[in-house]
């Protein structure tokens, strides 16, 4: 929580005053907040938006304290909702939450779509590592490799700067796109491209974590980059009261301790707890990441993720390869086209689909029920279902036809045959490639971070955005995914066991045993 | 030569089937005494398996009669009942490869008769008995002979305990030497007054076990007589031809 108690009492008496003394400017809540203010953010941007411990739902920042500042003014509870970047405007569109806060910087393009209200002032740097000489113009990186964060306007801005370089017949400006902040950062700091874009505020924050292994080479003067904004569906009267607000927080002095806690401006408190890179593997950030609960918590997210999904698409896919293994029809014909759809939008597009359009489409969606969780566990699962029906349908055509026959002329049922005589047998066909399926559905799961979902590499991150220890948070999420899928791999080796009475020789030792 | 029973075990009037356009059986009409042996002799594509299906209804009839044991067999049949009453033995055996033997035969009295496992274990060890094959219970298929399969494949039927069996060239897979064991088997279901129908093309086999031999040529019945006559002295063209050719072999 921002701040003592005191403070925040002061600051709600002097509110109250300020309405007193000005009746007409009430601070009702715009029509986006009303009941409740929701802000999506992409907590992978310190100091304007992040996880400022290993507890990944304690988000921080200039725009966390921006937002309770708001709700306070309007008298309205705070939620956040933390997600990928990529998948912010979607949600914002989706009426997901009531607006984005994640230091976007204000841009024209996006405000064709959405109302942008700027906050803080800021401006685009480039960024290369500490020791580079300073360029004069866009065009000195002409041939050289830019890593910028994927989904931001940075990548757009620069291939502007290569349509001049072109025309002057110069080599283009190399763009590298990386979907969070750090990663970009790390870019330059293992020497694979030459300098990132940022902002100067960001930039701030992180030097005390870099231990100033980075440097401002050039501060190019983009008009379009000039302030962060907050970001709202379209409505006149929605942007001029969150204008208002805005002016009133600043009026009433209410920004000052915001941007001195971050360190924006001087003065204020010590800046919060950031751990700084040490050289070298730090085994004890390791450890401590391993055997903490949110690694275990985004590991367990993972794994009930995958297996739930799994299972739910196998029972979805049975039913599915019977009949593509019976009569031709129309419901065969509607499979069809399901698996050719599902195999071929992509994944990550399927689950953006299910979480921001659907609500569009059908409003019940957009309620609380409708969770994260709930949305990956679905969209995954008919996505996995696609998959998994061409498997079952050809483990089903291996089973020769006369065990059917045998079963039927036995007198068993359609459905005491499929039990008894043909699904242990196509089980064993099925099953290694179900594995497989199964294991890289487990990696697919991190996907499921575009829509908030806050499963193992979604932890990674933000722990790596915080402190960038990154090859210490890599190595545990990975111990994470390694344990996941050896433990399979031997759960089939097991079930495989079972399978003796397919091949002579074992069948022989299975019944000697 | 046992004697027939006055009420016919099988009766066949005007039996017609068709793939589409072709006409598989084409007015066939026969009855089969109760514990009589018929073997169904014929060139292939003739009809014969497609005849003996209709029986178990694995097939269904498009045309005429099928009376087994006084009940008429058509759609409103229940298959089921039919299915324990007539029992079927195929070609390749057919036997399920992830059970065990004794499992194979335990298991379609408990799913289709609701026996429990202990009850269904001792009839299928008392058939296994029969076809002289106790000794394999608790082995995979896979590991049986050819010979050994179709002995299992024969009690796994009789664990149904039906008083029609039906068999479609039970020994057209095995080696010379694993046919007179089926032989010997079928045999003695004959002694206990099973009915049987086969379908072969082994002339010995048919020669041992058979009371009468019919004789199909193109979805019809051409003859209709006991082996000594069949064999020696065939009236049709077609069956002397069919002879000839068997006896070249
Ligand atoms: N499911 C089927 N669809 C179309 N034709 C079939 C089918 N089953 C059998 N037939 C045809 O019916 C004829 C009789 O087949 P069948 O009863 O198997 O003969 P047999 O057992 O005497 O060799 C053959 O010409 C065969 O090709
Ligand atoms: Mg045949």
């Amino acid at each position: 929580m921002p701040g003592p108690l005191s403070v925040r009492t002061f600051l709600w008496v002097c509110l109250m005053l300020g309405l007193l003394a000005a009746p007409g400017a009430r601070a009702q809540a715009p029509s986006f907040a009303a009941g409740g203010l929701t802000v999506c953010t992409n907590p992978t941007l310190p100091p304007m938006t992040f996880v400022n411990g290993t507890d990944s739902s304690d988000l921080a920042g200039v725009d966390i304290d921006v937002s309770r500042r708001l709700g306070a003014y309007w008298h309205v509870p705070v939620s956040f909702v933390s997600m990928d970047f990529v998948g912010l405007f979607p949600s914002l569109e989706a009426g997901r939450c009531g607006m984005v806060i994640s230091g976007v910087v204000r841009q024209p393009a996006r405000e064709v779509k959405f109302d942008a209200v700027p906050y803080q002032p800021t401006s685009l740097v480039v960024v290369a590592r500490a020791g580079t000489a300073p360029i004069a113009a866009m065009a000195d990186l002409s041939g050289k490799v830019l890593a910028v964060q994927s989904g931001t306007s940075y990548a757009a801005r620069v291939a502007q700067e290569n349509v001049a370089l072109a025309a002057a017949g110069r080599p283009p400006i190399e763009i590298q796109q990386y979907p969070t902040e750090d990663q970009v950062v790390q870019q330059v700091l293992i020497g694979r491209a030459f300098a990132f874009v940022s902002q100067d505020v960001e930039l701030a924050f992180r030097q005390t974590q870099l231990n100033g292994k980075v440097s401002v080479i050039f501060q190019p003067d983009y008009p379009e980059f000039r302030n962060f904004a907050i970001y709202i569906r379209k409505d006149a009267r929605d942007r001029a009261a969150l204008a208002g607000a805005i002016a009133a927080l600043r009026d009433s002095g209410q920004m000052t301790p915001i941007l001195q806690r971050w360190r924006i401006i001087p003065g204020g408190g010590a800046q919060e707890s950031t751990a700084r890179a040490a050289s070298g593997f730090n085994w004890r950030t390791f450890a401590s990441a391993l055997v903490s609960p949110a690694f275990a918590r985004g590991a367990a997210i993972t794994l009930a993720m995958a297996v739930l999904s799994h299972l739910t698409a196998i029972g979805l896919a049975v039913p599915m390869a019977m009949v593509m293994n019976g009569r031709d029809g129309l419901l065969k014909s509607a499979i069809r086209a399901y698996v050719a759809l599902f195999r071929a939008a992509p994944t990550l597009l399927q689950l953006l689909f299910v979480w921001n359009a659907l609500p569009q489409f059908l409003p019940v969606f957009r309620e609380a029920w409708f969770t994260p969780f709930l949305a990956a566990w679905i969209s995954l699962s008919i996505n996995e279902a696609a998959y998994q029906v061409e498997i079952n349908r050809a483990a089903l055509q291996a089973i020769d036809p006369g065990q059917a026959l045998a079963g039927d002329a036995l007198g068993m049922t359609r459905m005491q045959v499929y039990r008894h005589v043909i699904f242990p047998q196509a089980l064993r066909i099925a099953l290694p490639s179900t594995i497989n399926e199964f294991i890289s559905l487990i990696k697919t799961t991190s996907l499921a971070s575009v829509i908030s979902l806050q499963e193992l590499l979604a932890v990674t991150q933000i722990n790596v955005a915080r402190t960038f220890e990154f090859t210490e948070y890599y190595a545990a999420a990975l111990i994470y995914y390694l344990l996941i899928v050896f433990f399979f791999l031997w759960v089939q080796k097991r079930i495989e066991r079972r399978f003796a009475w397919a091949d002579r020789l074992k069948a022989t030792s299975h019944a000697a045993a | 030569m046992p004697q027939p029973d006055a009420a016919p075990m099988i009766e066949v009037r005007n039996l017609q089937k068709s793939y589409g356009d072709f006409a598989v059986l084409r007015n066939v009409s026969f009855s089969v005494a109760r514990g009589e042996k018929i073997v169904i002799l014929g060139p292939s594509g003739s009809g014969k398996s497609t005849l003996i299906r209709c029986f178990n209804r694995i097939e269904p009839h498009d045309a005429g009669e099928i009376v087994i044991d006084g009940e008429r067999i058509d759609q409103t049949t229940e298959l089921t009942r039919l299915r324990c009453t007539v029992g079927m033995v195929f070609q390749n055996y057919n036997l399920f490869p992830h059970l065990s033997v004794l499992e194979n035969c335990a298991l379609p009295p408990r799913v289709v008769k609701k026996a429990g496992r202990e009850a269904a274990e001792d009839l299928a060890m008392n058939f296994l008995h029969r076809v002289n094959i106790a000794d394999q219970a608790r082995k995979y298929p896979i590991q049986l002979s050819g010979g050994q399969q179709q002995r299992v494949a024969i009690a796994r039927a009789l664990c149904m305990q039906p008083s029609v069996m039906l068999f479609d060239e039970p020994t057209a897979a095995l080696d010379p030497e694993a046919v007179s064991g089926v032989a010997d088997i079928m045999a003695s279901l004959s002694a206990d007054g099973m009915t049987t129908l086969c379908v072969t093309h082994e002339m010995g086999f048919a020669r041992r076990i058979a009371d009468r031999i019919i004789f199909m040529d193109q979805g019809r019945i051409l003859e209709s007589a006991p082996p000594e006559d069949f064999f020696t002295r065939p009236r049709t063209d077609r069956a002397r031809d069919f002879l000839s050719q068997m006896i070249r072999y």
